[in-house]
């Protein structure tokens, strides 16, 4: 860095070499009588961007001048000060003294005496152009030092600075700071009311809640009380009052330097619990941090009564707060704990040790859920053989739902908070921080989120692979984050949530990322593609899940174990779920895990190829096509592309598949496009499609060899079987180059 | 994807300074030497954050971010302004053009990296 200083403090010395230039011409221009607006600002920019540089790299003597030197231009450029001869004249001797300043600090020499010189300028400036005859020491108008130290407006301005805005200062309540601090210091209750047109020009309040979350910080309460009706609802307002409660531990100034950039006609209110005392907020010179934010419009005159602008001391409601709330999430020291968003199963948590609990067999939940799905297929066949009147009549929705109701009782009397799969992480990450040398912190997220308990049993052994993986291959070691420009810790966030009827769980490292060039080189030097493939970057990713692939350069003790990636990605797929990844050289890695909230029972798609009914897991459909003639092409005599909307998508004939013949023309065959795992979106072509059923899977495996393709069968309405197509390992079977077709796609 | 920032100056040496900053602190930068450069760059780039100058030839910062407020695209993009000085004058000017914050120069690297999470995380 101090390189790269060097050599943007020469290109500053040239810059200013130049600029000393043009604010000569300009000056001799304006003595031979040229004061147009023009020329002057030419001098004026000339010497704010020496100003503005010297500031940069230190030069205190050079700063100091030039913006005495500038304030004298500026008034010149407004037009508040005539530039007589006598100014301009004096203009050149500052000048002189700037070409002086300027050679002093590129030398590193003494720089020039400068105050008679700055006595004449801010005597022009306190005269408006009348330039003294004789330098009067008392006139300088502000403090020296203090413009040696700064060369800009002192923070103590900064509250007059807002008064032509129509701000009124900020009202902050906080606790008499004489008090003697408790030993456990209570916690701190903020309310934030961003102000009316908080919005605009870019303010976004929700960022200043992040960082406040960030030191552990929860919102407590939303107050929507000035929240209009949707006629009168502006989207580019803010309405909220959010209150927040912040641990104890958290210093007062940290809190406030959060609301350095929220305009100041905002609601700010920061409180300990107890005793409160109302003071306005004057922070000292010495905190300004030299930036602020604008409020954008001038709502606050407009508005003066806006229950969201008054500021109202929240001494009573802080009160009330109770001390042992206060902290939501004390710190851990080795792992912090960040709080789940999942209000709703915190709630579960706290009512446990109230509610009264019978220990059952997991066998009897199991026969349960077993009976339920009978009892779906039985409603499924009953409602077959009623004629489409009576499948109407009130009485069989009103069983399907009270099915429903039975099947989602079970399942939540199975449902487990993930946590228990999450428990053992902690551990094994100490172990591995050992092994490895490598500092890694675990945040968790949602780890009261609840899944089937069949889930978590299984997710154990991925999640325990994915966790290696990063810590072995994704954090850098010390050293090697420090160079990066990143903290020493490695951050390993561990997160579970749920989202529709999958449960996502996500492990992401803040490490390297996936190193492209080398998964690439290796998976052509495994032969698992061709040289000439043409990958997308979410397809070299993926190839780390290929069978057989490895990319440590020497195999270590971690997670070169013979268990791969590809392991990791079967375990989820036999769990019906799907793993994306999803790298950012130098960012880091996201393994997301898509599973579904049961194993039992399935929404799914009924087609029919000749005398088959085959399932489709809805969740993989992303759309049916009815082609075209002509839409779906051959070519080579054993492939098949759709024309979809300019792209092409490689079609497999799920009958041929199977080892069925099919004379049926693809015009008169439906093209399902899934969305799959392995290969991106493929069509399934099929005859006709029958309905959509919710139907309860039955594994094969317990009797059958597994065939892959087939993620098991169910019994239709009719009493009828037809196997459930995994759709993942089913286009992966396909054996034609996907590879291939991208490369002839594009 | 870590953000990208538009740094919008006349001086070589403040573009440069300021990349260098802000690069060290992961941000990625692009630079425009005055206004009229800027609004092209804005469209070029589609930046998370512009941080201008307010004194440049051509069109000077207030101009520029006037400009870009007008473009619907832009118009929540968060815009700092960056100036030796804030007079009341020239942060009601900023504030009228459209400019969410404002920095002075000089800055200290980290202040500066603090401003730019402040509006762009």
């Amino acid at each position: 860095m101090s390189d790269e200083l060097d050599e943007i403090q020469g290109i500053f010395f040239e810059e200013c070499t130049e600029g000393l230039a043009v604010a000569e011409a300009g000056l001799s221009a304006m003595a031979a009588g040229d004061v147009s607006a023009e020329t002057i600002a030419g001098v004026f920019r000339a010497v704010h961007s020496i100003k503005g540089g010297s500031g940069a790299f230190g030069h205190a003597a050079l700063l100091a001048f030039s913006h005495r030197f500038e304030n004298v231009l500026d008034e010149v450029r407004a037009g508040r000060i005539v530039a007589s001869p006598e100014v301009t004249q004096t203009m050149l001797g500052a000048f002189d003294i700037l070409s002086d300043h300027v050679a002093a600090a590129q030398g590193g020499t003494e720089p020039p005496a400068d105050a008679a010189m700055l006595e004449q300028l801010d005597s022009i400036l306190e005269s408006k152009g009348a330039v003294a005859a004789a330098p009067q020491v008392e006139t300088a108008p502000e403090p020296a030092a203090q413009l040696d130290d700064f060369g800009f407006t002192p923070l103590a301005a900064t509250i007059d600075d807002f008064d032509p805005f129509g701000f009124e200062p900020v009202a902050v309540v906080l606790d008499d700071l004489t008090s003697p601090e408790p030993a456990e210091p209570a916690g701190w209750t903020i309310r934030f009311g961003p102000s009316r047109g908080a919005l605009g020009n870019g303010g976004e309040p929700m960022l200043v809640i992040r960082e406040l979350e960030e030191m552990g910080a929860s919102v407590t309460d939303v107050d929507l009380e000035t929240l209009p009706g949707l006629r009168d609802l502006d989207p580019e307002d803010s309405y909220f009052v959010w209150t927040l409660r912040v641990p104890g531990t958290v210093a007062e100034q940290d809190i406030r330097d959060c609301f350095d950039f929220v305009d100041p006609a905002s609601l700010v209110d920061i409180a300990r619990q107890e005793t409160v005392v109302a003071i306005v907020e004057e922070p000292a010179a010495d905190e300004f941090d030299g930036f602020g934010l604008f409020e954008p419009l001038p709502i606050v005159s407009e508005a003066p009564s806006d229950a969201v602008l008054t500021l109202v001391p929240v001494a009573a409601e802080a009160a009330q707060v109770p001390a042992a709330a206060a902290t939501p999430a004390s710190a851990a020291p080795v792992l912090a704990a960040v709080p789940t968003p999942a209000p709703k199963a915190e709630t579960r948590q706290g009512s446990v040790e109230v509610a009264q609990s019978i220990r059952v067999d997991l066998s009897k939940l199991d026969q349960l859920l077993n009976l339920v799905g009978e009892l779906v297929i039985r409603g499924s066949i009953l409602s077959d053989r009623l004629s489409p009147a009576d499948q109407e009549r009130v009485e069989l929705p009103e069983l399907s739902r009270l099915t429903r109701q039975i099947q989602d009782n079970v399942m939540s009397l199975r449902a487990q908070p993930i946590k228990q799969a999450f428990s053992r992480v902690p551990r094994m990450l100490r172990d591995l921080s050992a092994e490895t040398g490598k500092k890694v912190v675990l945040e968790t997220i949602g780890e009261m989120t609840e899944v089937d308990k069949g889930v978590i049993e299984k997710i154990g052994d991925p999640l325990t692979h994915m966790i290696r993986n990063a810590v072995d291959h994704g954090i850098e070691s010390a050293e090697e984050r420090l160079a990066a420009g990143k903290p020493e810790e490695g951050t390993i966030h561990l997160s579970a949530e749920q989202k529709g009827a999958r449960i996502i769980v996500r492990v992401r490292d803040d490490g390297r990322g996936i190193n492209r060039e080398r998964v690439r080189a290796k998976a052509i030097e495994r032969g698992i593609i061709s040289a000439d493939a043409a990958l997308s970057d979410e397809e070299i990713d993926g190839l780390i899940c290929a069978p057989g692939f490895s990319t440590a350069e020497t195999i270590s003790n971690i997670s070169g174990r013979g268990v791969g990636m590809d392991v990791v990605r079967s375990n989820v797929e036999a769990l019906g779920g799907r793993l994306e990844i999803n790298s950012v050289p130098g960012e880091g890695t996201t393994f997301t895990m898509a599973l579904p909230l049961t194993l039992a029972i399935l929404d799914g798609m009924i087609v029919r190829l000749g005398d088959q009914r085959f399932v489709l897991p809805l969740a993989n459909v992303v759309e049916t096509v009815q082609p075209e003639p002509g839409q779906v092409q051959a070519t080579s005599p054993s492939s098949e592309v759709i024309e979809l909307r300019g792209q092409y998508l490689p079609v497999r004939r799920v009958g041929e598949m199977f080892g069925m013949r099919s004379e049926r023309a693809p015009e008169d065959s439906l093209v399902i496009i899934v969305e799959s795992e392995t290969a991106g979106n493929v069509g399934l072509m099929v005859d006709t499609i029958d309905n959509r059923r919710e139907v309860v899977i039955k594994s094969l495996e317990d009797n059958l060899h597994p065939i892959r393709g087939l993620g098991g069968a169910t019994i239709l309405g009719d009493g009828s079987i037809a196997l459930i197509l995994d759709i993942d390992a089913l286009v992966a079977t396909g054996g034609s180059s996907k590879y291939a077709l991208k490369g002839m796609a594009a | 994807m870590s953000k990208l920032i538009l740094t919008v100056d006349d001086s070589a040496s403040m573009r440069m300074l300021l990349k260098a900053s802000l690069a060290a602190q992961g941000f990625r930068v692009e630079a425009a030497d005055d206004g009229e450069h800027g609004l092209e760059r804005m469209h070029e780039v589609k930046p998370d954050l512009l941080i201008t100058d307010i004194n440049m030839p051509k069109m000077d910062g207030f101009e520029l971010i006037e400009a870009v407020r007008q473009v619907p695209e832009f118009r929540g993009t968060p815009i700092l302004v960056l100036s030796t000085e804030f007079s009341d004058e020239k942060k009601t000017r900023a504030r009228e053009a459209g400019a969410t914050g404002w920095i002075t120069k000089p800055f200290e690297a980290a202040k500066l990296g603090a401003a730019v999470r402040r509006v762009c995380p």
